[in-house]
């Protein structure tokens, strides 16, 4: 243990006092969490040049409503209260007349004026728009547009055109609108999550507001956190063995210590690596969100899990890659093995989004509780307000336990035989072969 | 009483036999010399002492009893391949290498040794900074400092410039005086003859060789005519009793044939030339070598 220890400290000190892991310590989450930083900075930077569109109303009844919308909305809306900034474009509607002869010659002398930068986009109101009944076939209201699919204006006329609609359907029917206007309210349905007695004062607490911070970003950042501890530790140790290897150090150390110690503590170099990093990403993030008045947001209860699956899954996948790391003989093979050695850590990346959605669900549970991929998704299960039943983190638990064991067995039977061995590729053949007959 | 003993060990890597029904008796406190050409079993057989290599067949005793992995911590090992950390520093390298073996003061050795070796200037540089010579006298010290009961060496005087072998050979030396059973291979026969108590030869995985220098010599007749004549090495050709001739430039070693007369090869030689030396020798080192391992050896073993 001595040994191991001593080793170790090595290896940590080797990797902790780089210029490379502090500056991956800042990086990482910069880099994982770039879009959504850039999405913040950049929301407000909206495009504000005004823009023109065309309208062919063949209803003749929407298209003088949409030009006063878009015209209440330029007196109004434009500006921002406070500094006065102009923050939106203005938007102005010109009504062109139906070409009944040849409608088609006419959209397509509407596209060229959109291709010419003449008109931004223009619209086509169907005849049939204010009572479609039963007929809902083809879109009554037609958007056309250099990239209608993502558009903001699109998103706005639905609002004036289906308010002047209403209102038309009710003058129609004889009925006067301030007679009906509890029609018009829209209620919303409140999230909430479950109501909890405390146990120290038997007092029945209150529900709270379920946020989609709470319920997909707390648990989506926790799993992110252990992702980014693996990448950071993982493939560092395939490589390290593969350096040791290639440059006859390993013999060395060899001289003095065994093939599992060896091993152990290259293990336990990664686990420490791991450590620190979460423990500066965790500590630093609870600070950062109490600082900001969301600590009721952090899941203490997910913590204790976190560290023990992170130290496991460490040790579980970095057993494997230090066995793939002693077969390589130079740095080509170590680059074509860090894939499949991080491969088990990417599967859980691939599904996160439909366990955190529904935690609770058959494939959720049955996905979480695979050994490989138990630490990510049942630590994303366990930070989402959802009730985990009390018996699945310690299955998860077992069935990880087995596999780190299976997987340190089998990896330390390979990096015996590898370390050693010059010139022979990592052939899958051969790494099989080592594990199980020695 | 031996430090080391092996019995009957055998060692395959898939069908090639590297080490095969090898026994061998390394005396406390000696020099034992490993030779044999490139691929014939010295290293295995080291990595198999240092329980690196697990053998086959046969069993390994060291101090006295079985090979176990405790016993590492007895026993410095320089490997053929060197291998330091680029970029720490020298001295702790020394003392992480050195601690690994023993807690035991280990960083004042390491500064002992630095002096002793001429490197104390370079303990707070980098490894990556040495030149290849100290680098090697960086690995040695690292094999030495936690005062190992027995030093393997794969081959240390390899890449080393005279006054370095000299000075790794001292220090080798000293080692033995102060009780350390030294075991090295080397492809250097003069360093061998010089300084080995016990030469081992191990060729295509067999033993061919072992004992003292003069015991292995007394194996081979007088067999071998040194001279140095004014005409050198062509004056020398075709001379009836002479099987092969070593031309060294200044002299010349002439291997007889079996019941050759040595008086008639003078008497040829005076006939062609001034003859400056004429010695009846025992086979250098070299020429058994050559004799077990040359060309002429397979030639033979065709034949």
């Amino acid at each position: 243990m001595r040994k191991i220890l001593k080793y170790a400290r090595r290896e940590y000190l080797a990797a902790v006092r780089t210029k490379g892991f502090i500056i991956g310590l800042i990086l990482a989450p910069v880099l994982m969490s770039g879009g959504m930083i850039a999405f913040l900075l950049l929301k407000d930077r909206v495009d504000t040049t005004d823009k023109r569109m065309a309208v062919i109303d063949h209803s003749g009844v929407v298209a003088q409503a949409l030009v006063e919308a878009a015209e209440y909305r330029n007196a109004n809306d434009l500006l921002d209260k406070q500094s006065g900034k102009k923050i939106r474009p203005a938007y102005f509607f010109e009504q062109v007349k139906p070409d009944t002869n040849n409608p088609s010659r006419q959209l397509l002398e509407l596209s060229d004026r959109v291709r010419q930068n003449d008109l931004y986009a223009f619209v086509v109101i169907r005849s049939d728009v204010v009572h479609p009944g039963p007929n809902t076939e083809g879109p009554h209201i037609s958007f056309y547009a250099r990239s209608a699919a993502l558009d903001d204006v699109r998103d706005w006329i639905n609002w004036p055109i289906n308010n002047h609609l209403r209102k038309v359907r009710l003058a129609d029917a004889g009925i006067k609108e301030s007679e009906v206007k509890d029609l018009f309210y829209w209620v919303n349905v409140e999230g909430l999550n479950l109501i909890s007695l405390d146990k120290s004062t038997g007092i029945i607490g209150d529900a709270r507001i379920a946020s989609p911070i709470e319920s997909l970003v707390v648990p989506i950042v926790i799993m992110m956190i252990m992702f980014l501890m693996i990448m950071m530790s993982v493939p560092g140790i395939l490589t390290s063995v593969m350096e040791e290897k290639t440059q006859r150090i390993a013999e060395v150390l060899l001289g003095s210590i065994t093939p599992f110690e060896f091993m152990m503590a290259k293990l336990l170099a990664g686990v420490a690596v791991s450590l620190t990093s979460s423990a500066v990403y965790i500590i630093g993030g609870v600070m950062a969100v109490t600082y900001m008045g969301f600590d009721a947001y952090v899941p203490y209860h997910v913590l204790p899990w976190f560290f023990v699956y992170l130290l496991l899954t460490i040790v579980m996948f970095g057993s494997i890659s230090a066995a793939l790391g002693s077969t390589c003989s130079e740095a080509k093979d170590a680059q074509s093995l860090n894939f499949p050695a991080i491969l088990p850590a990417l599967i859980p990346m691939f599904i996160y989004f439909p366990v955190a959605k529904e935690p609770m669900s058959a494939f959720a549970t049955w996905a979480s509780l695979i050994p490989p991929f138990t630490p990510l998704l049942m630590v994303l299960r366990l930070g989402t307000p959802a009730s985990i039943p009390v018996w699945q983190p310690y299955v998860g638990l077992v069935g990880v336990l087995l596999f780190t064991l299976f997987f340190v067995w089998a990896g330390s039977r390979i990096f015996r035989i590898a370390i050693l061995m010059q010139g022979t590729p990592p052939k899958l053949s051969n790494i099989m072969r080592w594990a199980f007959r020695g | 009483m031996s430090t080391i003993e092996l019995t009957n060990v055998t060692k395959t890597f898939d069908k090639h036999i590297a080490v095969s029904d090898l026994s061998l008796s390394v005396p406390k406190g000696s020099v034992y010399g490993f030779i044999g050409p490139n691929g014939s079993g010295k290293t295995t057989t080291l990595r198999m002492i240092m329980n690196i290599l697990y053998p086959d067949s046969g069993e390994i005793r060291v101090f006295g009893e079985k090979l176990k992995s405790s016993s590492c911590d007895r026993i410095g090992y320089m490997p053929e391949e060197r291998g330091l950390y680029q970029r720490m520093k020298v001295r702790d390298l020394l003392v992480f290498f050195g601690g690994l073996k023993s807690d035991n003061n280990i960083k004042s050795k390491v500064d002992q040794w630095l002096e002793r070796l001429e490197l104390s200037q370079w303990a707070n540089r980098k490894v990556e900074t040495l030149s290849k010579g100290m680098s090697q006298k960086v690995q040695f010290i690292a094999t030495v400092v936690a005062q190992p009961e027995l030093v393997l060496l794969d081959e240390p005087f390899t890449g080393l410039d005279p006054v370095n072998s000299e000075v790794i050979k001292d220090a080798i030396l000293e080692l033995q005086s102060n009780g350390t059973t030294i075991i090295f291979s080397t492809h250097d026969m003069n360093m061998a003859e010089r300084m080995c108590d016990f030469i081992f030869m191990i060729f295509k995985g067999k033993k061919v060789l072992d004992g003292t220098l003069s015991s292995i010599q007394d194996n081979y007749a007088n067999d071998t005519l040194r001279v140095q004549t004014e005409k050198g090495a062509d004056v020398l050709q075709h001379i009836d009793g002479v099987e092969k001739i070593n031309d060294y430039g200044n002299l010349q070693e002439l291997r007889m044939k079996q019941n050759a007369d040595s008086h008639q090869i003078l008497k040829t030689i005076l006939e062609r030339t001034r003859i400056r030396s004429f010695n009846i020798v025992k086979p250098s080192l070299h020429d058994i070598f050559i004799r077990i391992a040359g060309p002429e050896a397979k030639e033979t073993n065709h034949a």
